[in-house]
Order: C-alpha cells, then structure tokens, then sequence
C-alpha cells in the first residue's frame, strides 16, 4: 500500500530566515505520526506546505501517491486538514459551518446532511449544532474545527496543535476521539509541544526544532538514543544560570537548562546515585529543596537531541 | 462551477445578512443622488460655463445673428461665451489649450449661398475634454441645419413662384419663412448632457460600484483572518474559487446598485440617462472594472480594516479626479485630462454623450476604454494575489 504521506527536503524561507530547514519524514497508511517541537519550531509552516496552503521554496510531497504539486486537488481530497486557530464562521451554527464546507468537498446534499448527523455526533455536539459558534466554549469550538475536516473521510488526518486553550474535559474528549479514528485505520498527522499528548496518541515521532527535524522514530528508538540518561528534575533556591552551569561541567551530566525561576532540568546517566554530586555542585550557588528523576520519555529525547525544552 | 456557486452563495448570504449591503448599494446612493439631484439639478443658476469658439470665414450675415440669438437665449444666458478665432487652427489649439470648449466654423460663403438656396454646412471641433461645450455647439449647428433647410426651400419655392432672384431675400423674410429662429436655449441646457441630476445621479452610482465591491474584498479578508480563507483553500477546488466568488457576487451586487440608481433617478426626476442599451454597456463595463480595481488594492491589504481604507480611498480619488462629486468642466484643465485615467471619467463621458442624443454604438470607446482598465486592473490582481494571499 502506498505511504500515507511522504515529503523530502522541505525547505521554507521567510526573507534570508529559513523557517523549515530540509525536513523530510513519511506516514505509513494507518500510521499516527507526531510532530513534536516548541513554538516557532516550524510545525504549522511545514503542515501548511503539506496540505497545499503554503508552496514550498523546496522540497516535495506526496499524499496516497499523489504529488501535491502537481494535483493539487487530488491530493486535497485525501486529507482532512484541522488548522491550528479555529476556522469556523462565528455568526452560522456548527451544523451550517459543516454544511458550506461539506459542499465544498462535493459530497452530494442527503449524504452530507446524514454524515454531518455523524460527525456531530463524534465530537459530542449534536446538541447544540443548532447553536452559533460564538457561543461556543473553546473547547466547543476546537471540536466543531475537527469536525469539519472529518467530513470527506479522508484518508490522512492532519491536526496542528488541536488541544491549545481547551478545558481538560474537552482535551480529553478529542484525544479518545484521534484515538478512536486511528484505531478506524485513518492516517494521522499530530503535531503538539505537548509530550504527553504525543506519547500518548503517536506510534512515531519527530522532534523538530528550529526549522529542523533532528530526529523521528518510535518512542523507545527516540529514547534509546539518550544511551540510558535519566531526566534529572531539581527545583533550586538561588542563581538559577549560575547553578545549571556548574551542574554541567558534574561527570555524568550531558545536559544542563533552565526550565524556571527556580528550577532546572538535567540530563544524567546514573540517575539516583548521582544525586549527592548535584546536591553538593550547587552548593555555593543555590540549595536544591528538590529532585525528581525521570524514567527516559520524549521530554528527556528533546533535551538530548536540542539542547533545550519543549515548553518556553 | 459548483465550488464557485457554493463560495459565492455563502458571500451573498452574508453580505445581505449583515445589512450594511442593501445600506451601501442601494439605500445610500439613492438617497445622495436623489439629494445631490434636488440640491443642485436645480433650474435656476446652473453652475456650469462653456465658451464656444466661432470662426468665421463668412463674415456675413448668418453667423452674426446666431452669436446674437444664442447669447439672448434666456436658458443659455451666463452659461455661454463666444471667442473669434482666425481660422481651424487657432480653434482647434484654442480647444486643446481649453480656452474654448468647442468650436463652430462657418465656410466663406455661407450667407450667401443660403441666401440664394444653395444650403450650406457648419461644422464643429470639440473635444472630449469638454462635452457640455460640445452638446451645445452641436446643438447650435442642428438649429442653423435646420433654418438653412428652411430658408433653401422658401428660397427654391419662391424662385419657381417666379420672384426674381434679387428679391428672393427680402420675399422670404417678409413671408414670415426665416424658419425656425435659433431657439436652441431649452435644449442643451435642459436635455440630457447637461441636467444635474443625471450627472450627480450618475456620479453617485459610479462612486458607489467601488464600496459595493468594497464589502466582498472586505469579506474575503475577513475570511482570510477567520482562517476561513485558508480552509477554502485546503478544500479539493481550484484554488482561485474563494476570491472569484467573492468578486462575482461583488460584481452583482454592484450591478444591483448601480442599476437601481439609474432607475430611481429616471423616475424620481423624469430625466433619461439615455438609450437603455448604452447605459448598462456603460453600467457594465464600469461595475467590471471596478470590481476588478477593488480586487487589486484588496490584494495587496493584510486586514479587512486596511481592504476598506483602501477601497474608500480608491473610491473617493478616482470620483473625484473622474468628476463623479464635482462636474469635470469645472476643473482646471490637468485634471480634466486625468479624468480620463479613471473609468468615472469615461463613464461620464459616455453618458454626455448618450444624453446628446448618441446610441449604443457612440459609447463605444468609453465602453472599451473602461473594460480595458478592468482587464488590467484584473491582470494585475491575479499576479498580486499569486505573489500574495494565495502563494
Ligand atoms: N509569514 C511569515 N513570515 C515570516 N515568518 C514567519 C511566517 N510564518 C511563520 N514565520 C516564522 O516561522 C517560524 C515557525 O513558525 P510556525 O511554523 O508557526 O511554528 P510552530 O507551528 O511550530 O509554532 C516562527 O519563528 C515564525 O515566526
Ligand atoms: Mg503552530
């Protein structure tokens, strides 16, 4: 079967800024792939060459087989694309919002009012999809926004950071319903700067930074590559800088940054033993009043792999 | 097509749900027009002045009179003024200058031929520059027409009643034939060219095409902020849908507004515009054109706030310079000229010359000339969008 989704070498220049550096990565048919970075990591500029809102200054993709470039409209068919703010008209109900859209796909009038029935029925709103979308709650309308896209069925569904300002029961929600539509054998594409999130929904990961992915694969090869480092968490009293740099230059210590005002996230092979060293490095600088060590996850891959956090 | 149906049908629904179209394209520009029309159409006092350049290589009698009679023509009266001229040249430079608005030339000869039968022809320069001039100096010369080819036939008839050649003058005078004197006053004035509210009704429905199409550039950048736009475009459609919906239902609603301005100004003040036909060529071509000016300022805009300053101020420069609020005549000459770089001033242009009694086919060129400024302008848009809103 032909990959989901393949693109090779994307390249994205804003003025002599390159936004998103050669990133390349595929999507096998059924696969859920995470794209995970901070902000400004270039996780949107890359979707929005992805789905043919954006032409790349480099760089191709293909979506089922089909050059996005070439036919763009065929390609356009096999994705549901569910942009990072919501785009939805305020002033019309979710059930009107999916109808315009829904035509836009050309699916014909009876089997578009049966599938919007469904869909609002997916995302928990068909009781209020008579409502206007501006008296939606955000969460509300983060559902109504993925709804939309899953209209046509598509082949591969592309969510850009589909649970920012929600409440924990609507994030909740959407992330059973991604599950849910994986488990159905729809492709994924998810991007986030939460771990959790990643973890939890994608069976691959990338982890792009600054324009560049650094590095994509299953959770366990991502973290095998920390060659059993454990995430080191110390919460601090005093010169934060101060103290991440003289915990650096400890033996065992890869990685040393700020995460806070007060605390600071280390990177350490030895885990638990270690921790007198660190406790006794600091001294002079700032009294570590915590720690907590952390099995190896993606948050420590990041660190590794970037030298910096996911969260600014 | 059915993308384009489905993209144009949600822009009409809320162009019409929002209200402020039915205010924009239909209750304001019938309302200023009326306003401008009952304001300043009024009969007294009209605002407006030509000078006529006459040359006379007759030197006879026949020219002196019509100068004589048109001055005393009580509608006429403060209006026109006449300047000599030597010969076509100085005439002609004389217009071209904009000392004169028009000319009339009278061949060596003229009396005299008239006198004894043989006719006669007058002929008029004048320029684009200065239609009311023009409406009123060919007017002036339908009239002499008309008394030439009254007073050749009374002098024909009498010569073969058998009066003798050298009292045919006096003969024809005397019978009451002179023909029809120049009562060539009520016409210009009060026909089509030269009523005010026409002109301002005109002026209005011109100026309003721009905010009517106004509102859907407006539209698709709101979208484009909604995210709306980008939604559009990740659909399976040709990527040109959203803005070609948006600027069809523009142009619609344009065609809407300037049409029921037309009317309501022909019904409210009884005055034509002209022959239907040449109207709505006129019409149509300028709501195109329009549309697609609108289009490229909106092209180039990043907020909806931006898209109305500028369609506002594309509106009022291109209204103003193509005499859509203040009558071109009245404008020193450069700006007379930089009227015809907007589709106002054609428009304008062509009206005159449909209220002087011209058709479908004497609009023509200002029909021509304002699509062709659409198809720029629309050629244009599509690079700038490329560049821009849709890269
Ligand atoms: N139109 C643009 N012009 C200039 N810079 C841009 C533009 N769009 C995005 N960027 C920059 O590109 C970088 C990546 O942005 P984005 O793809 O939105 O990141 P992410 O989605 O990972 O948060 C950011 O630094 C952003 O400022
Ligand atoms: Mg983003």
């Amino acid at each position: 079967m032909k990959p989901a989704l393949v693109c090779t070498d994307l390249v994205k220049r804003y003025g002599d800024r390159t936004v998103v550096d050669r990133v390349g990565f595929h999507i096998d048919e059924g696969e859920a792939y995470g794209l995970l970075g901070p902000n400004g990591a270039g996780k949107t500029t890359t979707i929005s060459m992805l789905v043919g809102l954006l032409r790349p200054d480099g760089g191709t993709v293909t979506v089922g087989g089909v050059d996005v470039a070439a036919d763009p409209i065929a390609a356009k068919r096999l994705i549901g694309y569910v942009p990072q703010d919501i785009a939805l008209y305020p002033e019309l109900t979710a059930r009107e919002n999916l109808r315009f859209f829904g035509r836009l796909y050309a699916l014909p009038r009876r089997e578009l009012a049966a599938r919007i029935g469904e869909v609002l029925e997916l995302v928990g709103l068909a009781d209020r999809a008579d409502d206007r979308v501006e008296t939606y709650s955000g969460g509300m309308k983060r559902r109504t926004n993925i709804a939309v896209a899953l209209l046509h069925r598509p082949r591969l569904l592309i969510l850009d950071e589909p649970t920012v300002g929600v409440d924990p029961q609507s994030r909740v929600a959407i992330l059973d319903n991604v599950e849910r539509l994986v488990a159905e054998g729809m492709s994924l594409l998810y991007t986030s700067h939460y771990m959790e999130e990643v973890e939890r929904v994608c069976t691959r990961v990338g982890i792009i930074d600054r324009g560049r992915l650094m590095a994509d694969g299953s959770k366990r090869e991502l973290v095998a590559e920390l060659g059993g480092s454990d995430r080191v968490e110390l919460v601090v009293d005093g010169d934060v800088e101060a103290t991440a740099e003289k915990l650096r230059a400890v033996e065992g210590v890869s990685e040393a940054v700020v995460t806070g005002t007060s605390s600071v996230r280390l990177l350490a092979t030895g885990g638990r033993h270690l921790l007198p060293t660190l406790i006794a490095a600091a001294s002079g600088t700032a009294a570590v009043t915590g720690v907590e060590v952390v099995e190896p996850d993606l948050e420590a891959a990041f660190l590794h792999l970037t030298g910096s956090t996911l969260r600014d | 097509m059915r993308p384009l149906l489905v993209v144009g049908g949600r822009e009409l629904a809320a162009r019409l749900r929002d209200g402020t179209a039915l205010l924009i394209a239909l209750i304001a520009p019938i309302v200023l027009a009326t306003m401008f029309g009952f304001a300043l159409g009024g009969d007294d006092d009209p605002p407006l002045r030509a000078t006529i350049g006459i040359v006379d290589h007759d030197g006879g009698e026949f020219p002196a009179s019509v100068r004589r009679e048109a001055l005393n023509a009580e509608e006429l009266r403060g209006v026109l003024t006449f300047k000599s001229y030597v010969d076509d040249t100085a005439a002609r430079a004389a217009i071209d200058s904009g000392e004169a608005g028009a000319a009339i030339v009278f061949p060596a000869g003229f009396s005299a031929s008239v006198g004894a039968g043989d006719g006669g022809e007058v002929t008029v320069l004048e320029s684009a520059d200065t239609p009311l001039a023009g409406v009123i100096a060919r007017s002036m010369v339908d009239r002499i027409s008309a008394l030439v080819d009254a007073r050749t036939l009374a002098v024909r008839a009498s010569l073969r009643a058998g009066v003798p050649p050298e009292d045919v003058k006096l003969f024809v005078e005397e019978n009451g034939a002179a023909g029809p004197s120049l009562e060539l006053a009520s016409d210009p004035v009060s026909g089509g060219a030269v009523d005010l509210a026409v002109y301002y009704g005109s002026g209005m429905a011109v100026m309003f095409a721009f905010f009517v199409v106004g509102l859907s550039a407006r539209g698709l950048l709101t979208e484009r902020q909604l995210g709306t736009l980008a939604r559009m475009r990740a659909a399976p459609i040709p990527a040109w849908t959203a803005v070609a919906g948006k600027g069809a239902v523009g142009f619609l609603l344009a065609l809407v507004s300037m049409c029921a301005t037309w009317l309501s100004s022909e019904l409210i003040f009884g005055a034509s515009w002209g022959p239907p036909l040449g109207v709505l060529a006129l019409i149509l071509a300028h709501v195109f054109a329009a549309t697609m000016i609108v289009m490229l300022v909106a092209s180039g805009a990043r907020t909806d706030a931006q898209a109305d300053g500028y369609t506002l101020g594309v509106a009022f420069v291109f209204a103003f310079l193509g005499g859509s609020l203040v009558p071109v005549y009245n404008l020193p000459d450069f700006l007379q000229t930089v009227s015809l770089a907007t589709p106002n001033g054609w428009v304008s242009a062509g009206l005159t010359e449909l209220a002087a009694g011209g058709g479908l086919a004497d609009v023509a060129l200002p029909v021509a000339v304002v699509a062709g400024i659409g198809v720029v302008a629309g050629v244009l848009a599509v690079l700038r969008f490329r560049k821009g809103m849709l890269a």
